[in-house]
C-alpha cells in the first residue's frame, strides 16, 4: 500500500474529525511542530493479562504515526493528539481494567529527562512506582463497582454522647 | 467537565477520571507548554523568570518566588476547573510538587472556589483504595447528573 493510500485508509477508520485531517496533513508535510505533539503513558497493571512487548507490538500493529518507546512500566507515545487519543482507546479495549494511562509533559528521550542521559531515576518515576503498588486495588475496584455515600459521617451530639458513656459504664460494673 | 486533581501528576486520579469522560486538569499539560518552546532549551527549562510574576495574581510577593512560580502553572489549572478531587497525604514529596507551602496553597485556592470537591486521603490498604475508587467514580457520576 502506497504512503499515501495508507494515510487515507488510516482516516477512514480512525474516524478523525475533518478539522484534525487538516492539521495532521499540513504537520506530516514537513512541519515538524513538537508543540501540538503530545506525550501519553501507558501503564500496565500488576495483573495485566498482557506484556510490554506484546503492548509495543500491538502498538506498531495498529500502524499509527506515532513513536513508540518501550518502557519497563508498559510504553510511551509520542504523536498527533488525535492518534495518540486513538491508540489509547484501542489499547485499552484489551484489558480495561489493567492498562492505565496519563499525560507526560516531555517527549520519550528527552535528554533532559531520559534516564541514559541523566542516569538515575527520572523525575516522576518514584511517585509512579508508589501509586503502582495501588494498581491491583484500583482494577478489582473498577471491575467490581458500587455505589457509596459521599457524606462525611455526623459528629455526634454531646448528650448522645453522653448516654452512650453512661450506658457503657453501667455494663461494665454488672 | 474539567476536573482539577490534587495530587495534579497523579496516576489513578488523571485516569480515574478519564475513563468516566471527563478531562483532568493536569500538571503535565501545563509543563509540555514550558517545555516544549523552542525557545527553552537547556535546564532549568520549566520556570522563567516571568512565571513569579504570574504567580503574583495568586501569592503574594512576600511568599518565595519558588511558591510564585509554581502557582504560576497550578493556577491556571485552579481557574479553569469545574470540579476538583483532593487526595490528602499522597506520597507527593518528588519532583515537581515537592514543595510543602504550594501544595497548601493550592487545596486553600481549591476550596475556596466553591465548585464540587471530594475530599479523600490517600489509600495505602486494599479495603481504603476500593473505598476511594468507588467514591471517586460516584463523585464523578454526581457531576455528570447535576450536569443532565
Amino acid at each position: 500500500m502506497s504512503q499515501e493510500n495508507l494515510k487515507t485508509d488510516l482516516k477512514d477508520k480512525s474516524g478523525v474529525k475533518p478539522e484534525d485531517s487538516k492539521k495532521l496533513d499540513s504537520s506530516e508535510a514537513g512541519n515538524t511542530d513538537v508543540k501540538s505533539k503530545v506525550t501519553r503513558m501507558i501503564i500496565l497493571g500488576p495483573s495485566a493479562n498482557i506484556s510490554q512487548t506484546e503492548l509495543v507490538r500491538k502498538l506498531h500493529m495498529m500502524e499509527l504515526p506515532l513513536t513508540v518507546k518501550s518502557t519497563c512500566y508498559g510504553a510511551v507515545i509520542n504523536g498527533e493528539e488525535a492518534y495518540v487519543r486513538q491508540a489509547v482507546e484501542k489499547i485499552r479495549k484489551i484489558d480495561s481494567s489493567n492498562i492505565f494511562t496519563k499525560e507526560r509533559g516531555f517527549p520519550p528521550g528527552d535528554p533532559r529527562r531520559c534516564r541514559a542521559k541523566r542516569g538515575a531515576a527520572r523525575e516522576g518515576y518514584h511517585q509512579l512506582e508508589k501509586e503502582f503498588e495501588l494498581l491491583d486495588f484500583v482494577s478489582e475496584a473498577l471491575e467490581h463497582p458500587r455505589k457509596v455515600s459521599l457524606e462525611k459521617p455526623k459528629k455526634v451530639p454531646v448528650d448522645v454522647f453522653r448516654e452512650v458513656c453512661k450506658e457503657k459504664g453501667k455494663e461494665c460494673k454488672k | 467537565m474539567k476536573i482539577a486533581l490534587f495530587p495534579p501528576n497523579s496516576l489513578i486520579l488523571a485516569d480515574l477520571v478519564e475513563r468516566r469522560g471527563h478531562e483532568p486538569l493536569v500538571i503535565q499539560k501545563e509543563i509540555r507548554k514550558r517545555v516544549t518552546d523552542v525557545e527553552i532549551d537547556s535546564p532549568p527549562l520549566n520556570i522563567t523568570e516571568e512565571e513569579p510574576i504570574k504567580g503574583l495574581k495568586y501569592a503574594a510577593i512576600e511568599v518565595p518566588s519558588g511558591v510564585r512560580g509554581r502557582m504560576a502553572i497550578f493556577g491556571p489549572l485552579i481557574d479553569e476547573a469545574d470540579a476538583a478531587i483532593i487526595m490528602e497525604d499522597a506520597p507527593f514529596g518528588f519532583g515537581c510538587i515537592g514543595c510543602a507551602r504550594t501544595n497548601e496553597l493550592t487545596m486553600f485556592c481549591l476550596r475556596k472556589r466553591g465548585i464540587p470537591l471530594l475530599e479523600l486521603k490517600y489509600p495505602t490498604t486494599r479495603d481504603e483504595t476500593v473505598e476511594v475508587v468507588n467514591k471517586i467514580n460516584t463523585f464523578l457520576d454526581s457531576l455528570e447528573e447535576k450536569n443532565g
